[in-house]
């Protein structure tokens, strides 16, 4: 009996190696690689892999290549140069949105000779039929935006709708313009035969974009997209070219796996690596491409992260504390924890990303260098422009990268500067405003207790953030304030600590911009403090560190009250408002965040670099459909 | 009592002996930590992923720090961390066990579907939900949440335990000679229980600790304190695996391997130790 | 002839059971709802806010309100509560939040073959093996061999499950390109009934199978090598053995007919918590199942996945423990009612 069951065992094991050593490669029946490209979908796993209904309330799988090459919408604006040198980009729209004097009405002029996938035109009627739609649809998608602002919407032609708004509103066209995804439109010659909007599945979808869907995994892990043959019929094609990949597939894989597959040449693009893991495949992958060709590598997303302090809870309502945690602070070591050094610095509340580096970077220098707070009488001028530089030195000296020299290169890599390491000017801040120190050399707030942070961050869902935050901690805790982090999920982060203010202190980010363009009131809108909301109660925009003041307010409806396209005014407040959250310090800006985008030029060619920034490549961003037509086969 | 327990095993069971040996590596380990010249918090200070050598008996991690002495602190917390769980669990699987086995009749119907409902909650989801729900799974806190809900099963191994117990004539000559229930219970029962208590209890604490370490590594507890499961969870976050710094994670699983494995001898040959007629005579649970 | 008092019994054991079921459900639905801040609400809108696109607050705070008429959140917890009841009670387990609004059924289905099919092979593989080799071991207890078998098989035991998985993947599927790296199939197909596809997920499942296999044997092994140490001490043992019984006989009537039992009561609750599914296989090796599902719902506070998959699994494991009370007497002589 045993001998059997051992024979039995054995056949069993051989048969399953020999299966598997004589089984083929485990790609694409029907598709050869030299044709496809291979892109990381971060989502992972689909959990509704059926349902394509992008509008729909829940649908969390966007970046599966449904957003990216099949949707398509009016406007994009690229966070970085744009495909040909200018961020702006009219997609199905042909020229920017036209507004009336007071901004009570849009109108907008389509472009012609754009078909779906299944033939049938793109006209006006299916730009009314969503609007109208999510309209009457609140839980769905940017159906809340339409609610409140359209009054009215209808056409003069096919090609051409007219917005009639409720009240004023000099950016409805945001709804429409994708930054990193926006409102995009809807089928009417599908959507209007469905029962239920909300529920429908709109399985296969019916594209716009260059790209229709060939298959995908019932499981949800992959999607497969098919060139379409009418290509050229698509706002891509038409304006840039054929894209170069026939097929594309959007593949959700774990961390080991994305390393590995891409040394093996089987994906493409990687959306985002831990630093060390992207160093040590960018060192060992020869056909690694990077958005900066050496250290620091990373693209640096539009988005600022910082130090949020609730400006409501005591003591981070006051400035002096605000600032004495600033000055106790040494980002280098910050920035070599969270990236090895590849961090680009940012003093101010806007990130040092694409072009706000000209627009507000370079003017504010000298201000910066003027500015003093007054610590005991005193003048002191906390802003330090050497910092990138020392940054630069100290990546070479620890990890041994071949960094920059050039100081414009390193500028433009690392950030132009940032606030001294001054803990001894910390500590008159706080003794002034009554702190003291204990016997054991902590720091009691002026009441007695003991001064304890809990810097809130998110945990396994990004690793950069968990050791900035770490290594802030034990920055304050050589300060002397007894600070911990605590670590939370990705996904309840916001939703639980920030948007009610339930925290302290916190490590993410609020800032968040359009990237190629100057106007922030992409973020800055929901900070006035009409939509202000206590602690407790959930915020309404990204206003977490519950900060008002009335120069703030000020700055918010001058700016809104300017047209869109004044790109001089629109500079201008925006520098005010940097202006004012230096004086004021409700946040403490830090870095941003730098994207570890790693393409593979094995079998594609043309991937967008920092010498060559036609867009970003960070393959979940919806604009990262401008990548298709320039890429092109190596011939492999 | 205990001491004779151990006494006796130690010279009859190699198996005994080589746990307790094991332990004692481990317990020395962690008492070492105390002696740390480095603050277990503390990062970057030392180059990273330098293999092991003179200087650095166990290597140095990504994130600057020193293997070796990083894991006599993961040790001692991750001891600790199961001391804890394990012990929470084991009052309450005794104190339930002990009452329904007593009592009987309606209280221990009840008692036992409270019991079973523990049983059939899946654990880790759980443990998860009251992670999210409370915003904290830090030391302390985990480690009654785990013995909160690790008790279920011995508490019904107790509570054969007592059934049988209280069938043999040594409850019944305590009775008649007039010994209150609680004497009873105290002088006699338990000192019956105790190898099945020290069984359990090391079983809780194998249990507790592998619980930890999942959540660990999905990164679900206090991440700044070491621990077997938070060194694996930083790791994996520096790709050590993939990079090569194979000593980072070959440290704490060396030492979850010897933990776990001393913890394990000691449970087996204290439960074979344990009359197995009584373990197995209890029939359905 | 089926006595009153077994009836008795059987109809209290029934009742116990879905009693048991009551508790834990109930628990499970209040758990989430405790937490004021661990809104589902507030998890949609920061999941669509956090994606970075422009977003009106106002239009934020509407969404607010239809969001809780959509999720059916209205009321007091009490309400929900007994809606709930209501629901289940008509099969009905409410549409998901994070995937409003398909059905938390469809999502369930979807990924339930996989975790069912992985998970019920290697617990009744591990549980035979296991036990086979087990009791071989507690039969020849003091030879060298078997020594060193219980060794080895215990030593896998304390290592972490993650790093098992994540070894064994590393070995036999990058080293070694033997095994495919994740995935319940290729890349690329769509499943269909042919051998060649069960071919592909018999490939797939091999290493998850194998890493929950291991892993799952020790517990076993251990548990059979004890009781039957034990039995070999018996007295209809050691008289089978002097009267030169057939070895094999023996090991297999006296011994571990015998040092079932207790085992067979372990198997069913194993198999009823097949239904949480395991998480770290799913991420270790991409593989599609309830894990990873029931992770996700909880961290997008979807109050509805979660209760389907809990009651899922909290279902399964008491109907299997309900089971085996009312079978068990039938193989275990000893026992009356």
């Amino acid at each position: 009996m045993k001998k059997v069951s051992c024979f039995l065992a054995i056949l069993t094991v051989g048969l399953l190696i020999g299966t598997a050593a004589l089984a083929q490669e485990e790609y694409m029946p029907g598709v050869s690689r030299n044709e496809l490209i291979i892109i990381e979908n971060p989502d992972g796993r689909a959990t509704d892999p059926d349902n394509f209904n992008i509008w729909a309330p829940g649908s969390p799988s966007w970046s599966r290549g449904l957003q990216q090459i099949s949707m398509d919408t009016l406007w994009y604006i690229d966070p970085d140069e744009g495909i040909e040198g200018d961020p702006w980009l009219n997609s199905l729209a042909e020229e920017p949105p036209i507004y009336n004097e007071d901004y009570t009405e849009m109108t907008v002029k389509l472009r012609q000779g754009i078909y779906w996938s299944d033939g049938v035109e793109f006209t006006a009627d299916d730009v009314i039929f969503t609007v109208e739609t999510l309209r009457a649809h609140p839980e769905m998608n940017w159906g809340p935006q339409f609610e409140i602002y359209v009054d009215e919407v209808y056409k003069t032609d096919d090609y051409t709708v007219v917005f009639k708004l409720k009240e004023p509103n000099s950016r409805m066209h945001s709804t429409f313009t994708v930054r990193w995804s926006g409102c995009y439109i809807m089928p009417k010659h599908v959507f209007e035969n469905a029962e239920d909007p909300v529920s429908f599945k709109f399985n296969p979808p019916i594209s716009l974009g260059p790209y229709v869907s060939e298959s995908y995994d019932p499981a949800g892990y992959w999607n497969l997209w098919k060139r379409r043959d009418d290509w050229e019929r698509t706002t891509l094609g038409k304006l840039y070219g054929e894209p170069g990949p026939k097929y594309v597939l959007y593949v959700g894989l774990s961390q080991e796996r994305r390393i590995l597959d891409q040394m093996k040449h089987e994906l493409d693009i990687i959306h985002d690596l831990s630093p060390e893991a992207a160093i040590s495949l960018i060192e060992k992958n020869p056909y690694a491409i990077t958005w900066f060709e050496q250290f620091p590598w990373a693209h640096p997303d539009p988005t600022l992260i910082a130090i949020l302090l609730n400006n409501e809870k005591y003591p981070y309502n006051i400035p002096e504390v605000r600032w004495a945690l600033t000055l106790s602070l040494d980002v280098t070591e910050i920035a070599l924890a969270s990236y090895n050094g590849a961090a680009t610095l940012s003093s101010i509340a806007v990130p040092p990303t694409g072009n706000h580096l000209t627009w507000y970077f370079e003017p504010l220098q000298s201000w910066l260098k003027d500015f003093s707070i007054n610590v005991g009488g005193e003048e002191f001028h906390p802003y330090d422009d050497t910092i990138p530089f020392q940054l630069a030195e100290r990546a070479k000296n620890q990890f041994g990268y071949d960094v920059p020299t050039d100081e414009d290169k390193i500028k433009q890599s690392l950030g132009y500067g940032w606030w001294k390491y001054a803990p001894d000017v910390a500590a008159k801040l706080l003794e002034s405003q009554g702190f003291t120190k204990d016997s054991s050399g902590r720091w009691l707030l002026p009441n007695g207790e003991l001064w304890q942070i809990r810097i809130i961050c998110e945990a396994e869902g990004r690793p950069i953030m968990t050791r900035g935050a770490t290594k802030i901690a034990e920055q304050w805790k050589k300060f002397g304030i007894d600070a911990e982090i605590q670590g939370v999920s990705t996904a309840i982060l916001w939703p639980n600590y920030l948007t009610p203010g339930n925290y302290d202190v916190a490590y993410a980010w609020n800032i968040e911009t359009w990237g190629g363009h100057p106007d922030l009131s992409f973020f800055l809108r929901t900070w006035h403090s009409n939509f202000y909301r206590k602690s407790g109660d959930a915020s309404a925009g990204s206003n977490y560190i519950r900060y008002q003041s009335e120069e703030l307010d000020k700055i918010i409806e001058n700016l809104l009250k300017i047209d869109f396209f004044d790109y001089e005014k629109t500079i201008a407040l925006g520098q005010d408002f940097l202006k004012l959250m230096v004086e004021d310090m409700p946040e403490i800006p830090v870095m941003s965040y730098n994207v570890f985008t790693i393409c593979d030029e094995y079998y594609w060619t043309g991937y967008p670099t920092s010498d060559n920034p036609y867009t970003n490549p960070v393959p979940n961003w919806a604009n990262s459909k401008y990548m298709f037509p320039k890429l092109k086969p190596t011939g492999k | 009592m205990v001491k004779s327990l151990v006494g006796e095993l130690v010279k009859r069971d190699t198996r005994f002996r080589t746990g307790f040996i094991l332990m004692i590596i481990i317990v020395f380990m962690s008492i070492l930590s105390f002696f740390s010249p480095v603050d277990p918090y503390s990062t970057y200070y030392a180059p990273v992923n330098r293999p092991p050598s003179l200087k650095y008996w166990l290597g140095t991690d990504s994130r600057g720090q020193d293997v070796f002495w990083m894991m006599t602190f993961a040790l001692k917390n991750s001891i600790v961390f199961g001391l804890i769980a394990a012990a929470v669990s084991r009052l309450i699987a005794l104190l339930f066990g002990t009452i329904s086995g007593y009592i009987g009749g309606k209280t221990d119907s009840v008692l036992m579907i409270i019991n079973d409902s523990f049983i059939t909650l899946p654990v880790l989801l759980v443990i998860i939900l009251i992670g999210m729900v409370f915003r904290r799974l830090s030391f302390f806190p985990l480690a009654i949440v785990m013995g909160l809900l690790g008790w279920p099963w011995d508490s019904r191994l107790f509570r054969s335990q007592i059934l049988s117990l209280k069938e043999r004539k040594l409850t019944y000559t305590a009775r008649f000679s007039g010994m209150s229930t609680f004497s009873i219970i105290f002088k006699i029962y338990f000192p019956h229980l105790v190898p099945v208590f020290l069984s359990t209890f090391i079983n809780n604490m194998i249990w507790s600790l592998g619980l930890e370490v999942t959540l660990s590594v999905l990164g679900l507890t206090n991440l700044q304190l070491p621990t077997i499961g938070t060194t694996i969870y930083w790791a994996n976050q520096h790709q050590a695996l993939i990079l090569g710094v194979w000593w980072w994670l070959a440290a704490p699983i060396a030492g979850a391997i010897i933990l776990f494995t001393a913890l394990y001898l000691l449970s087996v040959s204290i439960n074979e130790y344990v009359d197995p007629r009584i373990r197995y005579q209890q029939g359905s649970f | 002839m089926v006595s009153g008092k077994v009836v008795g019994y059987v109809i209290g054991r029934i009742f116990q059971c879905l009693v048991v079921i009551f508790i834990s459900t109930t628990v499970v639905f209040i758990i989430p709802r405790m937490a004021t801040d661990m809104s589902p609400i507030e998890s949609a809108i920061s999941r669509a806010m956090a994606q970075g696109q422009y977003t009106d607050p106002r239009a934020v705070e509407q969404l607010r309100n239809t969001l809780e008429v959509a999720y059916g959140l209205e009321g007091t917890v009490f309400d929900q509560y007994i809606k709930f009841w209501g629901n289940i009670l008509r099969g009905d387990l409410g549409p998901s939040f994070s995937s409003f609004p398909t059905p938390v059924m469809d999502l369930i289905r979807n990924s339930l073959p996989w975790t069912v099919g992985l998970l019920l092979v290697t617990t009744v593989l591990s549980w035979v093996i296991g036990n086979i080799l087990g009791g071989i071991v507690g039969c020849n207890r003091n030879k060298r061999w078997a020594k060193g078998l219980e060794v080895t098989i215990n030593a896998l035991r304390p290592i972490p499950y993650y790093i098992m998985a994540l070894l064994l993947l590393i070995v036999f599927s990058y080293i070694l390109p033997l095994f495919p790296s994740g995935g319940a199939y290729p890349i690329g197909t769509v499943p269909r009934r042919d051998w060649s596809f069960f071919a592909d997920v018999l490939k797939h499942a091999f290493l998850p199978g194998l890493s929950l296999l291991l892993v799952g044997i020790g517990g076993w092994f251990q548990g059979m090598r004890t009781l039957v140490s034990h039995i070999m001490g018996e007295d209809y043992v050691v008289y089978a053995k002097l009267a030169n019984l057939n070895k094999k006989d023996v090991f297999s009537n006296y011994i571990m007919r015998n040092a079932m039992l207790p085992q067979i009561t372990g198997l069913a609750l194993q198999l009823g918590m097949i239904f949480s599914g395991t998480l770290i296989t799913e991420i270790v090796f991409n593989y599609p199942g309830l894990g990873l599902l029931s992770y996700n719902a909880i961290l997008r506070s979807d109050y509805n996945l979660i209760m389907g998959v809990t009651i899922l699994s909290i279902v399964a494991v008491s109907f299997g423990t309900l089971i085996i009370d009312l079978i068990y007497p039938l193989l275990d002589p000893r026992i009356a009612y």
